[in-house]
């Protein structure tokens, strides 16, 4: 009897402890992300693997750095790259890239001789079907140059004022969204 | 009464074409006894943990028989090697198991790096075994969470999952993924840990250890989460060597064996840590192991990110992915969160490895829970299930 007693008693307290413990998380800061009210602090995605995107050139920026080579449409797992080599140098006139098929593995980013191809931080991305993953980066570069033209092509001449004007603004767009 | 069974409610059994379910249900439900249900536990039920079908005898609420039935997630993985360069099938080891996937990674790449003679660099060193260990951190928060849901605790996961954010952050940080991750290469890691990397991991330790404070008094101290586990499920040490059982299983059954201590790989005989070992053999035996693995997993990663020295986390001219094997066969086992991983590679020295083959715990493992659930309430059979911590995909492969 009295150990049926103290047992309702033991039962009881530990129930009251988690009902304190829970009690005090409903009062917690949340590390929920309410996407779309908020968004992951872009430092938090500094390392994380989106699509690819190809990288802007060294000298000039509106231009890939590709050289064609072919490394890493080898070395990919997913066969998810074609790269054809345009007439205009060593430039590709088609990148295209299969998102569908990538495994985000980075061996296509490691083993690039040019460093032409990075992850990109597309968090939100959503598309409605499949054939909107097969992505033409060519065609990507050239929208996001469009968007910031960060340093112009060497051979157009800029005024030196629209570059400095240019110059922190495209630095921000290139944190948050690119 | 003549057997009724819902997949054969109208008796006919043995005429090919008339009978319903399929032939596992048909075979097993040719042994019933007198007055008993045959159910199909899974593949689409919640408690187990993907997509695992159990059939059960049920005489009223009691287990009499129950009989496993895997393929549902079977990927070929084994085969899938056959087929690629030994670069290409790293990233599906981060799919093997996907809670574990460090684990997985580092069986590999070590079976690789065996066979080829690659000795990895010291900071790469340090960094597997950070990764491992908060990996091995992550994977049991998701089985205590999911476990305790399964006994009717719905609150516990939601926790779990809130320290699991930190880990998976944390991870992301230097694999670039949050669950499949692809960190490891042939010859060291696939990037090097930053600052805030090292900052987030040494916020968390002390977070994690309040953390587990109160997971006891919520959790582990609660006189009905007692009642339901201990005593339950009982797998002594005889049983779970006849099975081949390993990791937090055996370790529950009183056998201190953990690969880590046993045949230590990588830096592990650098740290000081103790193989948690319980004498119950039951549920809760499981239950109390896993919960203080993290604790000793914490142990480890303190120690490893305080000592961790400067330099390179890969070798210089590591493999590319066109690299192959040298002609030769290695195996190599880590001690994953479930237990005993094993990687068994064979390479003729072409394009692709020759033969791979996994050895996942958690297939021995559940070899166990027939036996262990006979006679058992279905209710308990379920808690048993659970803490056996089944991954599906794993089991699979
Ligand atoms: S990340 Fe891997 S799978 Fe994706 S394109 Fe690059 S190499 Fe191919
Ligand atoms: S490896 Fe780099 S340079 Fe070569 S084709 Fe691919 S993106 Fe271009």
């Amino acid at each position: 009897m009295i150990t049926a007693i103290w047992d309702q008693l033991k039962g009881l307290y530990s129930l009251i402890v988690g009902m304190i413990v829970t009690g005090r998380y409903f009062f917690a800061p949340q590390k929920t992300v309410h996407y779309p009210r908020k968004v992951v602090d872009p430092e938090d995605l500094a390392a994380y693997r989106g699509p690819l995107e190809l990288t802007r050139g060294k000298d000039d920026e509106s231009r890939t750095r590709c050289i064609s080579c072919q490394m890493c449409a080898k070395g990919c797992p997913g066969n998810c790259i074609k790269v054809v080599k345009g007439t205009e140098g060593k430039l590709p006139s088609t990148w295209v890239y299969d998102f569908s098929l990538c495994c985000l593995c980075g061996a296509c980013v490691e083993v690039c001789p040019a460093s032409a191809i990075d992850f990109s931080h597309r968090l939100y991305l959503v598309v409605t079907s499949r054939e909107e993953l097969v992505m033409d980066l060519l065609a990507d570069l050239k929208e996001r140059v469009a968007a910031n033209p960060l340093k112009p092509a060497p051979d157009v001449p800029a005024a030196a004022g629209q570059k400095a004007a240019d110059a922190p603004s495209a630095g921000a767009a290139k944190n948050g969204e690119v | 009464m003549s057997n009724f069974s819902f997949l054969n409610p109208f008796g006919v059994l043995d005429e090919p074409g008339t009978y319903m379910g399929d032939f596992y249900s048909h075979n097993f439900s040719k042994k019933a006894k007198e007055g008993t249900v045959i159910l199909n536990l899974g593949p689409q039920h919640p408690s187990t943990h993907g997509v695992l079908r159990v059939l059960v005898e049920l005489y009223g609420e009691y287990v009499m028989r129950s009989e496993p039935v895997l393929g549902y997630l079977h990927r070929s993985h084994e085969k899938m090697a056959e087929h690629k360069t030994a670069y290409g099938f790293l990233p599906n080891m981060g799919r093997v198991d996907y809670l574990n996937a460090i684990g997985w990674n580092w069986a590999y790449a070590a079976s690789c790096e065996q066979l080829a003679g690659i000795q990895v660099p010291e900071r790469a060193e340090y960094l597997r075994v950070i990764s491992a260990e908060l990996n091995r951190i992550s994977s049991h928060l998701v089985w205590w969470g999911a476990f305790v849901l399964d006994l009717g605790a719905f609150t516990p996961i939601l926790y779990a999952f809130d320290d699991r954010e930190d880990l998976c952050d944390i991870l992301q940080r230097v694999t670039g993924s949050r669950l499949t991750m692809n960190y490891f290469r042939f010859g060291g890691v696939g990037a090097d840990g930053d600052e805030r990397f090292f900052r987030l991991i040494r916020e968390f330790i002390p977070r994690m250890r309040e953390r587990l404070k109160m997971y006891r008094a919520l959790v582990t101290d609660n006189v009905i989460l007692r009642r339901r586990l201990e005593g339950i499920g009982s797998m002594d040490a005889d049983m779970c060597l006849r099975y081949g059982a390993t990791g937090p299983i055996l370790r529950a059954a009183g056998v201190r064996r953990d690969v880590r201590k046993a045949i230590p790989y990588g830096i592990y005989d650098r740290f000081d840590y103790e193989i948690p070992v319980a004498d119950r053999c039951d549920n809760f035996g499981r239950y109390w192991v896993r919960v203080e693995e993290i604790e000793q997993s914490l142990r480890i990663v303190e120690q490893a990110v305080a000592q961790i020295p400067e330099g390179k986390h890969i070798v210089d001219k590591a493999p590319k992915p066109a690299w192959k094997i040298p002609a030769g066969e290695s195996v190599f086992s880590v001690e994953g969160a479930r237990g005993e991983i094993s990687v068994h590679v064979i390479s003729d020295g072409g394009k692709s490895p020759y033969r791979v083959k996994l050895r996942a715990p958690g297939f021995s493992n559940l070899a166990l829970f027939a036996e262990a659930a006979e006679g058992t309430l279905l209710a308990d059979a379920i808690a048993t299930l659970g803490s056996l911590d089944l991954v599906i995909p794993e089991i699979d492969r």
